[in-house]
């Protein structure tokens, strides 16, 4: 298990350095510079190309930045902050986008879980119905439809929680955000857990444990929820990463500087190093979660050997 | 027991591994943290910025009563001087700093921290004398050797502001256009400080307007000795940023989405501000500004056109220039079909942008017949350029019956029955509902003509124009400063916004009179040969303009004073109140 | 123990039928039924049926089929004509409108208190009909919605199946090979989930023509991820036990294993995928016409509509409601059926 682990982390290296190495040609690629590019001739561009050495071949520049980053300087914004370091953009963004997301996480994971759980132990009731209309209410409307209704009713009209994201009431200012965010999460949690835990409570070793006279809360914790956890940590892992990373619209609807909005405005404006920043900061955490994610899988079910090759007799 | 020992290590694990990939390292772990953590980390980011220890950061209630809540589209890109170069940027510099001169409420130069000019006969030379009681924020007074630095700096190859051209092009100060080009030092600029409050300036040639872009923010005065303390993180913070204005930053961090300013006790004018300070709040969903206002947590917003119905009758509502010509360019030297003069006409005659502002942009902007737009330029009998939007009636109104008659003479000549063109547009809400209509009209009223709309990402278009890479174009243009030139300049033979490549022998030589030539001191005469030029550009359709933006604004009613200019200073509060 | 001979038991050859009597007891015993066994496909479809939520659900997604290919011309209105005298109208039906509903009526609340409007009248279009409204073109809704959902149908199948079918194989190959194969095939997958999406899209926008092709060409390259994950987790799940290797022992070759072994067996999380996906897909293209590289105007799908009626969310409701309940009802049937098909579909459950 150790070596496998240790193994995976040398290879992230390589795989976070293809990346951003394709993201680098990919940036190159798109049309326009960082610049104004209306109201400045090929002159006036060519010295600020210059001045922040983007005049070198990519290669070169992929070099240097790499360098850099190594020492912790991730470069400067062009357009959105001018000349503001990334790292500093992302100290005082990054953490609020990640708090938000983590709540959305807890309330959607939880609230998915139990929804899935009464769905599946009760199945074909109407529990099991109300539960799949809750979820699927929160797949089929937009997160920015939740978000604005949300906050015109609770908000505006009965004004229990702010509108808008303060950093002078953050936990009370971020609830609304949270819970529009979450919405998908429950529902693809409910779905799935329901999906998962109604196989495995259809199978023998359930009926064995039941017939062995275990019951209640001890069937399902102990032995139903461990082997339905796999394909739902499958499902929630990535969803970790994209809510942490923040949801553009919400962040667009609430205000909330975080790191959402900055990536994709950062992708219309053509500022290559937020862009590569962020998306950098992703990729590495979304590894991070799938190595876990991996390692968990071993422990959960001893059955999964990664580490063997698949095709022994 | 052992497996759910190593199940729970691994979690805990798992939630340190997140904390650390997550965060820059010194802030506060992943999920679950409280309001501490959003705050400290707030704190943290100031802290590591300023020089001095003070955290003016988050926390404490710094908004007072008489604050003005004003609502921002977007964020501050930089409170460099030298550096910004949009709108926001520019209102948010200009509350805390003054320059040479400032705007007076119908966008005309005044003096601020010049207290008069004396200007050469030749118009080369400008002498500006400095008031004596203007002093920065730690104490220092604003000397024109604080002007010299900054200016130096706006040409500076190593600072490479995208701003420079407003000193070689625009403000043809000596030697600008060659530092820029590194074939000189930037000592050489045409800039010197005679004595500590007399500053002197040396033009190429004369330019009329000179004093107009004094108060832009690019020829704002930086104290050198306090920008040497904290070079790399200048204009970053409250810490890093000396005022010399009407108020004093108090609360901001890059790309933050409020920011907050307090009343400068020792403005030299202090006694003209009635704002105990401002505070702005970045909100790009325009229903939720629509509410905050309602709610009384903003006294000024601007509304999208989609909310306009909901507001038309509320005495709070007001439309405000905002100055953007919105127009189509067509690709007159690359498509054969629209080189044809009366095609070009006919499609002028068939655009009906009466409908266009009053059913589809619904904010206030106004149908605009000229190519240079109204409500911007003042003239020097104080008169705007585009006042009398009829001049050009017989080559451009809403004229469906010349439109057909324009048309088939284009088609006779031309040949063709039937014509499809394809018009990039903006991806941005507004243009694409602009597009729908025009291709609509157009479509209707001219029979065999086909408009696809091709909707890009905004850089896209914008190198597919400058490319020739298109056949029709929806843009617009905004004044770069408050005179017509900054228009009809794009029209000259191969300028690098004349996207059709169009070309004219009398018009080039009619704007190089006006800028460089015979005319450029006489501002009468200037003013009606740029009206000869415009003609031309009218007569032969070299674009079609559509609309002139206005923003649709609510002020509160508690809110007096506050002056909007459709060029440089989006807003200026000195003279605004609030009361309570 | 009794003695026979004091039994009053006649001598067999004595037995008459008037001696017997039915007992009529049939319902009482057991009847051996013989199952003739049936095709596996007549069984899917028994027990489908069987479960009424997913026959709603079924009926649902035929419904909305059949309305999106009927809708639009169902009144004289196309999805693309603009009427700006006609914009902004509320829903008027002509029939509902005598009982006091949608009769062009709404609640426009403005800064200085709601109040009730009825431009119809205002405008005195006392022959004009918008059954869903009209939007702020002038468009009628009720059009563009069944338009919109006849695209996003086309779009969320189209992706929603090659995603399945590149997604599911690069999965399920990855988890049975395992090892270096699998660490290769898994690096790989995370390059690609590496690059923003948009990025992705903006490029392949600079190549493409904007429109529905390369809407599904967008949402394939960026889809299939999930699907692979999933595909892979039940693979590895699944790999390890007895009838695998007993396949193995059999000399079964690995293409076999995994397609006609495995693979029945997780029909169940692969269509609850695929059921998921499809939201995923009209959400992900809803997203894409926010930042303006969606559908081209001015054709429209559902996401479309919903972000354009967005903006009117507190001025003009009516307008987002329409395509938002027709989607919600959309996932709501892909779900039942997307239930009810893996129950019936699931091997462990099949009676003998």
């Amino acid at each position: 298990m150790k070596k496998y682990a240790l193994k995976r982390i040398l290879t992230s290296f390589f795989t976070l350095l293809a990346i951003l190495l394709v993201l680098f040609i990919l940036m190159h690629l798109m049309p326009g510079s960082p610049f104004n590019d209306e109201k400045l001739s090929a002159d006036q561009r060519s010295v600020l190309y210059a001045k922040y050495g983007l005049d070198q071949p990519v290669v070169v520049q992929f070099v240097r930045y790499v360098g850099n980053m190594l020492r912790g300087d991730f470069g400067v914004s062009y357009n959105i902050s001018k000349n503001t370091p990334i790292s500093q953009l992302i100290q005082t963004r990054l953490p609020i986008s990640i708090q938000i997301g983590g709540f959305a996480v807890l309330i959607g994971a939880l609230a998915g879980l139990i929804l899935g759980l009464i769905a599946a132990i009760w199945h074909d009731t109407f529990w099991d119905t109300l539960a799949t209309i809750i979820s699927v209410i929160g797949v089929s409307v937009p997160s920015y439809v939740f978000a604005l209704a949300l906050s015109y009713q609770f908000g505006f009209k009965m004004k229990l929680f702010p509108m808008l994201f303060s950093a002078k009431m953050v936990l009370k200012s971020s609830v609304l955000p949270s819970i529009s965010l979450s919405m998908f999460t429950m529902a693809s949690i409910a779905r799935f857990t329901r999906t998962e835990m109604l196989e495995v409570l259809g199978s023998e070793y359930m009926l064995l444990a039941e017939s062995k006279g275990l019951s209640g809360p001890a069937l399902i914790f102990r032995h139903a929820l461990r082997n339905a956890l796999i394909p739902i940590i499958t499902v929630l892992a990535p969803l970790i990463v994209d809510l942490m990373t923040g949801s553009l619209v919400v962040e667009k609807i609430f205000a909330i500087p975080g790191v959402g909005s900055l990536l994709v405005t950062a992708i219309q404006s053509n500022d290559y190093n937020v862009v590569i920043s962020l998306s950098f900061i992703y990729s590495a955490m979304y590894i991070a979660i799938m190595l876990v994610v991996d390692i968990l899988y071993g422990i959960i079910d001893p059955r999964i050997r990664l580490a063997k090759e698949g095709n022994e007799t | 027991m052992k497996r759910t020992k190593a199940f729970l290590a691994v979690l805990t694990a798992s939630a340190m591994v997140l904390g650390m990939t997550g965060c820059g390292g010194s802030t506060a772990p992943a999920s679950g943290t409280t309001a501490a953590a959003g705050t400290a980390a707030a704190s943290a980011a100031a802290g590591t910025t300023a020089a001095a220890g003070t955290k003016a950061a988050a926390s404490s209630a710094k908004t007072s009563a008489t604050d003005l809540n004003v609502m921002l589209e977007t964020e501050v890109e930089s409170l460099d001087p030298q550096q910004a170069t949009d709108g926001t940027s520019f209102e948010v510099i200009a509350d805390y700093t003054d320059g040479l001169m400032q705007m007076d409420k119908d966008g005309k130069a005044i003096p601020a921290l010049a207290e008069s000019t004396d200007v050469s006969s030749d118009g080369l030379t400008y002498t500006f004398h400095l008031r004596k009681d203007a002093k920065w924020s730690n104490g220092d007074p604003v000397t024109a050797a604080d002007f010299v630095f900054g200016w130096q700096r706006a040409v500076d190859p190593d600072v490479a502001s995208e701003y420079a051209y407003m000193l070689s092009d625009i403000g043809q100060i000596k030697n600008a256009a060659e530092i820029i080009d590194k074939k000189a030092d930037k000592k050489t600029l045409g800039v010197t400080a005679v004595d500590d409050y007399t500053l002197k300036v040396e033009l190429v040639v004369p330019v009329s307007y000179f004093s107009g872009i004094m108060y832009f923010p690019t020829f704002y005065p930086v104290n050198e000795k306090f920008f040497n303390t904290c070079k790399d993180t200048y204009g970053t913070s409250p810490e890093t940023t000396l005022s010399n204005g009407a108020f004093i930053l108090d609360e901001y961090q890059p790309a933050s989405t409020s920011i907050h300013l307090k009343k400068n006790p020792d403005y030299y004018d202090a006694s003209r501000i009635k704002l105990s300070g401002i505070n702005y709040q970045v909100i790009k969903d325009s229903q939720q500004a629509l509410m905050s206002y309602q709610n009384g947590d903003l006294d000024m917003t601007l509304v999208s056109g989609d909310q306009v119905d909901q507001v038309k009758d509320d005495p709070e509502f007001k439309s405000v220039g905002a100055g953007y010509l919105w127009y189509l360019t067509p690709n007159i030297a690359k498509n054969s079909d629209l080189a044809n003069q009366d095609l070009r006409l006919a499609i002028t005659y068939a655009l009906d942008r009466d409908s266009i502002v009053k059913d589809v942009v619904k904010d206030g902007s106004l149908a605009t017949y000229t190519a240079v737009p109204p409500q911007f330029a003042a003239g020097p009998d104080g008169s705007d350029f585009s006042a009398d939007q009829d001049k050009f009636k017989d080559v451009c109104t809403y004229d469906t019956a010349k439109a057909t008659e324009c048309y088939n003479k284009a088609k006779q000549t031309l040949g063709k029955d039937s014509f499809t063109f394809e018009m990039v547009v903006d991806a941005d809400a507004a243009p694409q509902k602009v597009a729908q209509v025009v291709k609509e009209e157009l479509e209707t009223a001219l029979p065999g003509f086909t408009l696809n709309l091709k909707v890009e990402p905004k850089k896209q278009r914008v190198q597919d124009l400058q490319d020739g890479n298109y056949q029709i174009g929806l843009t617009r243009w905004g004044p770069d400063y408050a005179d017509p030139m900054t228009y009809l300049g794009m029209w000259v033979t191969d300028n690098s916004n004349n996207y059709g490549l169009w070309s004219d022998k009398n018009y080039d030589s009619i704007i190089a009179d006006c800028t460089t030539g015979s005319l450029a001191l006489d501002a009468a005469k200037r003013w009606s040969a740029m009206m000869d030029a415009e003609k031309i550009v009218m007569d032969q359709a070299v674009i079609m303009p559509l609309y002139t933006q206005c923003n649709a604004e609510m002020v509160s009613s508690k809110v007096t004073g506050v002056e909007w200019h459709p060029v440089a200073l989006n807003r200026v509060y000195k003279d605004a109140s609030k009361t309570e | 123990m009794t003695n026979t001979t004091e039994m009053n038991i006649p001598a067999a050859d004595t037995f008459t039928d008037d001696d017997f009597t039915l007992k009529q007891n049939s319902s009482e015993i057991g009847i051996d039924t013989n199952f003739a066994s049936q095709s596996f496909w007549k069984e899917v479809r028994a027990r489908f049926m069987h479960k009424g939520s997913a026959v709603f659900g079924l009926v649902m997604i035929i419904l909305i089929t059949i309305f999106a290919i009927i809708g639009p011309g169902m009144n004289s209105y196309t999805y693309s004509a603009q009427n700006l005298a006609q914009k902004n109208l509320a829903p008027r039906v002509p029939g509902l409108e005598k009982i006091g509903i949608f009769n062009g009526d709404e609640n426009l609340s403005t800064t200085k208190g709601s109040k009730i409007v009825n431009t119809y009248t205002e405008k005195k279009l006392t022959n004009v009909y918008y059954w869903f409204g009209s939007d702020n073109f002038g468009r009628d809704i009720w059009t563009r919605t069944w338009q919109g959902a006849r695209v996003s149908l086309i779009i969320a199948v189209a992706a929603a199946l090659i995603d399945m079918i590149i997604g599911m194989s690069y999965g399920l190959i990855s988890g049975y090979f395992g090892g270096r194969t699998d660490m290769i095939m898994q690096r790989f997958l995370e390059i690609a989930n590496g690059i923003p999406r948009l990025v992705i899209v903006t490029l392949l926008l600079l190549i493409l023509h904007p429109g529905i092709l390369t809407i599904i060409f967008a949402l394939m390259l960026t889809e299939w991820i999930g699907m692979s994950r999933i595909a892979r987790a039940e693979m590895l799940k699944l790999k390890e036990q007895e009838f695998v290797l007993a396949s193995r022992t059999l000399g079964a070759r690995p293409f076999f294993i995994i397609f006609k072994e495995i693979l029945p067996n997780i029909i169940g999380p692969i269509i609850t995928q695929v059921m998921f996906s499809i939201p995923t897909a009209i959400f992900t293209e809803a997203f894409l016409s926010f930042v303006g590289l969606g559908i081209p105007v001015p054709q429209c799908s559902l996401g479309s509509l919903i972000s354009d009626g967005f903006n009117s969310f507190t001025t003009h409701p009516y307008q987002i409601v329409p395509p938002i309940i027709i989607m919600a009802l959309l996932m709501l049937s892909f779900n039942l059926t997307a239930d009810g098909l893996r129950e019936a579909l699931d091997p462990k459950l099949k009676e003998m």
